[in-house]
């Protein structure tokens, strides 16, 4: 008899897997969903900690921007197989493009409920043709790629085969563009020298890539019980082999762009990096870049654990969380520094700590994201079978 | 058409606040979200302490930074006049602009409240979108939430409007809006009406003859933050000092 723990067990483990999996997303929904909405319907935003003082985009864009950026990275990751023909990647071809859209609904959940217009944003935006502003582009851009994903998805999701889909082609390059454009949001704020600089929207596009390989080791791992062996040999061998070496790579890449911006923004005398001072001070920092993203780095260039199923998901959820805080400390970081609030901010760095309405919206965003994907897997043939 | 800019002359300035207060009333802004400012800085300990002020209306960019980032043109520059007006009938609460924005000279309606008591719990209003009914607001009649102009609606940007719907009843080809002038005390913003020191003027700045021209070529107007590029009409007058605005690191003690 098929049970949780009989992932090898064939089709009906895997479904009940998958039951339980959306089953226990839906509980976090109605439970954090439920808290968040309640808040916000009794107390408006100020059931956030943002406030008029500086902190404008609090945890619930870091949220957004965090499942968006993953999103995008895991439709690139799967445009490996899809554009490029890389055969090795087929086994989780699929998979990421299932993670992309579960990704993107936890991401746009919570960027509805922190826009007090979001409906207003999807007529006033096309309409008003607003070209020099980098969010017009980011949200016609988010709208042509949820649809499309949507399609392409719907197309592949009952094949028994994976087949190379043309389809994946506009995506990718809708994937990359958003991520680019996601970079320039902040890259192109020269009143903000935190955020400012060209590098920004390839940094995003490091981040991306390393966050959607993440992502595919620990659900690769978990469609299987988190159990290496059982993985198809094909599916082994991509792991035990390109992926995690790919996997490696970047992570060594987003260490350096990371440590380098945070090494010359500490040495820089600029008004406005200061902000690197208070960060390097804090052991946020250092939990990011030194817990949650050497030790992948070193687990991932040594071979005995590059090839080893523990190791790798471990990885894959250090660097989920390293990512978190990368962005967390981003986006917040760039706004600590006061612009002209005068009086009102009598601090040198203004002070955010996320409120508990935003926390529930951390635990609404991963509940629709596992719940979409869980869905897709248990009801419509959404996962991988290698 | 006129280009209207400001000029603050801050040898005169007290830092009394009266133009702040003028500017709340007016425009029924919230306690601590004023649109118009005197931001205070002070430097060092009692007895050696150095105290500055700054008034701090929006500087009404020619070139700003907050129109450009608006992805649904909410934030637009009024063709007649060169102020930079919200549309309230278009934000979508992104806050995108306030976080372009290099003077912090915005304001979101729907936070926790940035001093107590909350006057908005005081005097709530009433319907969906309207948070309070302040006690003290502009006549009806000149309210227009498509230039962000009256009682700030929940979920929006509200930001200083250079009492637009004053200057725009202005004399046509007027050179500056004077409160000593009888012809021009009407249509001339608050703030600038209500200086006692007389540290503010108000005039079109395309107009060779009007007097902030003059004030600017002769008193060496300077504006804040040229180095982003949005060129704002707010003009100060140090008396040929040092530039005026205290960086946070330069408060910071050695």
């Amino acid at each position: 008899m098929a049970s949780i723990t009989d992932f090898s067990g064939g089709h009906s483990g895997r479904e009940t897997q998958w039951m339980l999996h959306f089953l226990i997303s839906l509980t976090i929904v109605v439970v954090a969903g439920g808290y968040a909405v309640w808040q916000i319907m009794t107390l408006g935003h100020a059931a956030f900690n943002t406030t008029n003082a500086g902190i404008f985009w609090g945890l619930p864009i870091v949220l957004y921007d965090y499942f968006l950026l993953t999103s995008t990275g895991l439709v690139m990751v799967a445009a490996i197989y899809h554009v490029l023909g890389v055969e090795a990647f087929r086994p989780v071809a699929k998979r990421c493009l299932g993670l992309a859209l579960a990704g993107l609904m936890g991401g746009v959940a919570v960027l509805f409920l922190e826009l007090s217009n979001p409906l207003m944003a999807l007529w006033a935006t096309p309409l008003n043709m607003q070209t020099q502003s980098p969010l017009f582009w980011k949200i016609l851009l988010v709208g042509a790629y949820t649809v499309l994903l949507a399609i392409v998805l719907f197309n592949s999701i009952k094949q028994p085969t994976v087949r190379p889909n043309p389809l994946v082609w506009p995506l990718a390059l809708l994937a990359l563009a958003i991520t680019l454009v996601a970079g320039s949001v902040y890259g192109m704020m020269a009143m903000r020298p935190m955020w400012f600089g060209g590098e920004i929207p390839v940094v995003f596009l490091i981040e991306s890539l390393v966050g959607a390989l993440a992502f595919t080791m620990v659900f690769s791992h978990l469609a299987h019980g988190f159990r290496h062996d059982r993985m198809s040999d094909e599916l082994r061998w991509l792991f035990e082999g390109p992926l995690a070496r790919l996997f490696g790579a970047l992570i060594a890449l987003h260490f350096l762009l990371h440590a380098g911006r945070a090494v010359t923004g500490w040495w820089s005398n600029a008004e406005g990096l200061q902000v690197w001072d208070h960060m390097l001070s804090g052991p946020l920092f250092y939990i990011g870049l030194g817990v949650c993203t050497l030790v992948p780095l070193v687990l991932m260039l040594l071979p005995a654990t590059r090839s080893n199923g523990l190791a790798q998901v471990t990885s894959g959820l250090l660097v989920m969380i390293g990512l978190f805080i990368a962005r967390y400390e981003f986006i917040i970081g760039g706004q600590q520094v006061p612009l002209f609030k005068g009086s009102w901010v009598q601090t040198q760095l203004i002070e955010y700590t996320p409120s508990m309405t935003e926390w529930a919206l951390l635990g609404l965003g991963i509940g629709i994201a596992n719940m979409v994907y869980g869905f897709a897997a248990w009801k419509l043939g959404g996962e991988d079978e290698a | 058409m006129a280009k209207w800019g400001m000029v603050i002359d801050l040898e005169t300035c007290t830092g009394c606040q009266a133009c702040t207060t003028a500017c709340a009333m007016e425009n029924s802004r919230l306690p601590g979200e004023n649109w118009q400012d005197v931001l205070f800085y002070s430097e060092g300990d009692y007895p050696h302490l150095n105290v500055s002020w700054l008034p701090r209306p929006c500087m009404q960019c020619e070139n700003p930074s907050c129109v450009s980032v608006c992805p649904t043109k909410a934030t637009f520059v009024d063709e007649g006049t060169g102020v930079v007006l919200v549309d309230w009938n278009k934000c979508i609460g992104c806050k995108y602009c306030m976080v372009a924005c290099p003077y912090g000279v915005r304001f979101y309606m729907d936070e926790a409240p940035v001093v107590e008591p909350d006057v908005k719990a005081a005097f709530p209003g009433e319907g969906r979108r309207q948070v309070w009914n302040p006690p003290f607001r502009m006549p009806d009649e000149y309210a227009d939430p498509s230039k962000g102009i009256g009682v700030q609606p929940k979920g929006v940007v509200s930001k200083c409007t250079f009492c637009h719907h004053k200057i725009t009843q202005a004399p046509e080809g007027v050179a500056d809006l004077d409160e000593d002038d009888p012809e021009t005390r009407e249509f001339t913003p608050a703030c600038v009406r209500v200086c006692a020191p007389k540290a503010r003027f108000f005039g079109d700045l395309d107009n060779p003859e009007s007097n902030v021209n003059r004030l600017i070529a002769e008193k060496g107007g300077v504006r804040l933050k040229e180095e982003t590029g949005n060129r704002p009409k707010v003009y100060y007058l140090s008396g040929g000092g040092s530039p005026v605005v205290p960086g946070q690191r330069s408060k910071r003690r050695s």
